[in-house]
């Protein structure tokens, strides 16, 4: 459980450092605030316009902007930024100081910063997924909840395999600081259900950068419009992908230190 | 070309406290006080002379080099660089004059020095046989063969000064401000940024305000040094006269021809180096001390000397006690 | 003049070789800026699709073809200067910039240029490759196509000296985010970047028409379409003429007092 662990005590200092930084809380939160403006209002034109889209309608697209909060809220609060100061790192030369204390490197390198704010992002998907089951009108079942929490679990643990494999290149291309930026936009493009999108990009979308996976998956859990087998596919995924990615971790840590001795 | 009469600065500054409550209760409340950097500061400084402009930590020097070459707005007072008031940021002004402050000032980081030596030959319009005998005349003094090709980011802090400060003199200025130019730098690299100032100062007849913590800078340069305190003009003069006035001691050197013996009872005794003893006396007892030495001891050497510049200056800025006007001036909610 | 036509030509051969250190980078930060329009074009394709093959005059094939237009015009009107600006203030890099003797302002347009000639030479194929994938149909016609190259330029000067005023507000604030958030949320609404304007509510439209952004965005993108009369584009470019003069105004007298405030508070 080290890495529980660790995680509460980076949690406690991230709130202890934010703190500090009183603007951050504003800025978070008027960030949040327009980020779900500009979601609203683009579902609010487009269904303007249609009464569904490739099949979802309004209150059930409610829904996937609420997961795309919810699962992004997630992986700001704490992956990206530790990622992020993990890739500074090893720009600057400064790894081996997290290389040499007594845990695993890629448990600390992952939970290393916290910024507590981008928890709001959070907060939102929550509200998002509350109005869009009232919306729906449908009640919940044991069987969905879980298939939701299942999808969710599953999907977070994709994407940070994901986020961990960019992370990772910089041991070898140094000058990287930006690869989150198209994370972030590709991450976009999941706001909507990934059916839009034309079969190479939605290919794209679900394989290579896993926002389908992430973000339409566990939406359709939650309204009931997943298959068995997609569930059961997603779940296999997120059992093999962060495998893959620690074995790379592992190559890419091999490659530095033989690097840097 | 320099001239200030009742210079004075006040900033207003927020306060933090420590604290989660104190944190909380500023996001309600901001508290900030007034802070006077240079409170009253006249000098006059004629063309072609190379000042010292001394003084601790926080004294207001930062602060009045900003507003002599015209990127702070004097709280009060008057200054006149060159003909011009510096704040206004007249073009005839800026083309005349350079600040070197901090190393990245000038140069860009990715591309070879010599690129960002063209880009300030643009920014200045400099005319192009002017821009050729300068980088050659700087070339040659800096000794920045073989650097002009090189990234910004793969030079050592010393060569990347030695471009900063070349690149600022491109436009050949008459009125150079130089903010610790030396700082963090080894020797060797101090030594030629130093020669150089005094070259280039001497050849365009330029006129120079330089800080520095190093005093080896300012003995080798400067002729005449200006000390502020707490934002008050403490000292203008030589440097020889800030050491008579500000140091109550003189240095005797003796070398003896026998034993070194405790040589307490004739003043206080600084070092003892095999048969060479040095001992700090009240200044006006040098010469009844020297006397007794002579008398007592076998003394095969003696001198009498002035303790180094850096313990006088020291002695300056930590004995000048009374704090006249600094410091907070009120708090107010804002 | 002379004197401003050789600091750009140096400036342009400054960013070119900084750019040109950070392809990788370069490439990336296209690549997102790519995505976006791609986004709103499946969207909006779909919705077309779904609502029978066209929905507010726009057919599938035409949203192509619009969004593909606004991708390339967003590139080459859109400006950074707002994160660099509070990152001078902050750092304090900008007072160097202030001891030159030329405004700062040029060092930016020249930068500003030089990058969008460099990052031109990308978006264009990709456009190019993109309307191989979304199959955009145009019906424009050769005056409007030969307009189309002043209202760009009018919309290049319009938006930089829009968001050149706007960056100074970091002479003031010290978090300029929520600003910045605010002003990219009504630019991405009103200036047709999300939807096409002809799209939009009628009074979410009149606000449109009374702002600055259609008019660096949909306004070009539309004339080159071919979706404007005569008499629309002429409005067009009344409307840019009148908002550059007005941006140009307030950008002298912010910048003024800003200056003042910067060299009060500390340079």
């Amino acid at each position: 459980m080290t890495f529980l662990r660790l995680l509460w005590l980076h949690v406690r200092i991230g709130v202890l450092n934010e703190l500090q930084y009183r603007g951050n809380l504003v800025v978070q939160a008027v960030e949040s605030l327009f980020g779900l403006a500009s979601a609203l209002l683009g579902l609010g034109i487009v269904f303007a316009k249609t009464e569904t889209l490739v099949g979802w309608r309004p209150a059930e697209l409610l829904a996937i902007v609420g997961v795309y909060f919810l699962v992004g809220g997630i992986t700001r609060v704490v992956v990206q930024p530790s990622l992020a100061r993990f890739m500074e790192d090893v720009r600057l030369g400064t790894l081996d100081f997290a290389l040499t204390k007594p845990v695993d490197a890629q448990i600390l390198a992952s939970v290393r910063q916290v910024e507590i704010w981008k928890g709001i992002d959070i907060v939102v998907g929550l509200g998002l997924l509350a109005v869009s089951l009232a919306r729906v009108g449908e009640s919940v079942g044991a069987a969905r909840a879980l298939a939701f929490l299942g999808a969710l679990a599953a999907g977070t643990t994709i994407v940070y395999s994901f986020l961990l494999v960019l992370a990772t290149c910089s041991f070898w291309f140094v000058r990287l600081q930006n690869i989150f930026v198209i994370f972030q936009s590709m991450y976009e493009a999941g706001r909507w259900p990934i059916g839009v999108y034309p079969p190479w990009l939605r290919g794209t979308l679900t394989f290579l950068v896993p926002v389908g996976f992430a973000i339409t998956v566990p939406a359709e859990a939650l309204v009931g419009r997943l298959s068995s087998a997609t569930l059961l596919g997603a779940i296999a995924l997120a059992v093999v992908a962060p495998f893959l990615a620690r074995r790379f971790w592992l190559v890419g840590v091999r490659h530095y230190s033989g690097a840097s001795a | 070309m320099v001239s200030v009469r009742g210079l004075r600065k006040i900033y207003v500054v927020p306060e933090r406290e420590a604290g989660l409550g104190a944190s909380l209760r500023s996001l309600v409340r901001r508290r900030s006080k007034e802070v006077v950097a240079v409170d009253g500061f006249d000098v006059e400084i004629g063309r072609g002379e190379v000042v010292g402009f001394l003084g601790p930590n926080g004294a207001g020097k930062t602060t009045t080099l900003k507003m002599l070459s015209g990127l702070l707005y004097p709280t009060a007072g008057e200054v006149t660089v060159l003909g011009h008031t510096p704040w206004r940021r007249e073009k005839a002004f800026l083309r005349r004059m350079t600040l070197v402050m901090g190393q990245r000032n000038q140069l860009v980081w990715d591309i070879p020095v010599v690129d960002s030596f063209e880009l300030n030959r643009a920014i200045y319009r400099i005319p192009d046989g002017e821009y050729r005998d300068t980088l050659a005349e700087l070339t040659d003094l800096l000794d920045l063969e073989g650097l002009l090709r090189k990234p910004v980011r793969n030079l050592s802090l010393g060569e990347r000064m030695k471009c900063e400060v070349a690149a600022a003199l491109l436009h050949r200025p008459a009125m150079l401000f130089l903010d610790e130019p030396t700082l963090g730098l080894d020797v060797t690299a101090q030594r030629r940024i130093r020669g150089f100032i005094a070259t280039y100062a001497e050849r365009y007849g330029a006129t120079v305000l330089l800080t520095s913590h190093y005093m080896a800078d300012v003995e080798a340069l400067c002729k005449r040094v200006v000390v502020i305190h707490h934002g008050r003009l403490l000292f203008d003069g030589s440097l020889a006269a800030l050491i008579t006035r500000f140091s109550p001691y003189k240095t005797v050197v003796i070398d003896l021809d026998g034993p070194v013996g405790d040589l307490g009872r004739y003043g206080e005794v600084v070092s003892v180096e095999e048969q060479r003893v040095t001992l700090r006396v009240p200044k006006g007892e040098a010469a009844a001390v020297t006397g007794r030495l002579l008398a007592d001891l076998p003394v095969a050497d003696l001198s009498i000397g002035d303790p180094p510049v850096d313990e006088v200056i020291d002695r300056v800025f930590s004995e000048e006690p009374e704090p006249a006007s600094t410091a907070a001036t009120g708090t107010a909610a804002r | 003049m002379i004197g401003l036509a050789d600091l750009y030509r140096a400036q342009f051969r400054t960013t070119l070789a900084t750019q040109l250190q950070y392809r990788v980078a370069l490439v990336i930060w296209l690549l997102g800026l790519v995505l976006s329009p791609v986004v709103y074009l499946a969207v909006w394709r779909a919705v077309a699709t779904s609502q029978g093959g066209a929905v507010g005059g726009f057919t599938a094939g035409e949203f192509s073809a619009y969004f593909l237009a606004t991708m390339v015009v967003n590139h080459a009107t859109f400006t950074w200067i707002a994160w660099e600006f509070e990152y001078r203030v902050r750092q304090g890099t900008l007072s160097p910039l202030l001891l030159r003797p030329v405004h700062p302002v040029h060092r930016d347009v020249a930068e500003n240029l030089s990058f969008k000639a460099l990052t031109l030479v990308v978006v264009l194929p990709v456009a190019g490759l993109l309307s191989l994938a979304f199959r955009p149909t145009v019906a424009t016609t050769p005056w409007a196509v030969l307009a189309f190259v002043p209202a760009l330029a009018l919309a290049i000067a319009l938006r930089f000296a829009v968001e050149w005023t706007l960056a100074l507000a970091a002479f003031w604030l010290t978090r300029v985010e929520a600003l910045n958030r605010l002003y990219f949320l009504a630019a991405l609404f009103l200036s047709g970047q999300a939807v096409p304007l002809a799209l939009l509510p009628a009074p979410v439209r009149l606000l449109a028409d009374l702002l600055p952004f259609r008019w660096f965005i949909a306004f070009p993108v539309e004339l080159l379409l071919g979706r404007l009369s005569p008499a629309g584009a002429l409005l067009g470019f009344a409307a840019q003429a009148g908002w550059l003069a007005v941006a140009i105004a307030l950008l002298r007298v912010v910048w003024g007092r800003g200056v003042r405030r910067y060299g009060a508070v500390g340079a």
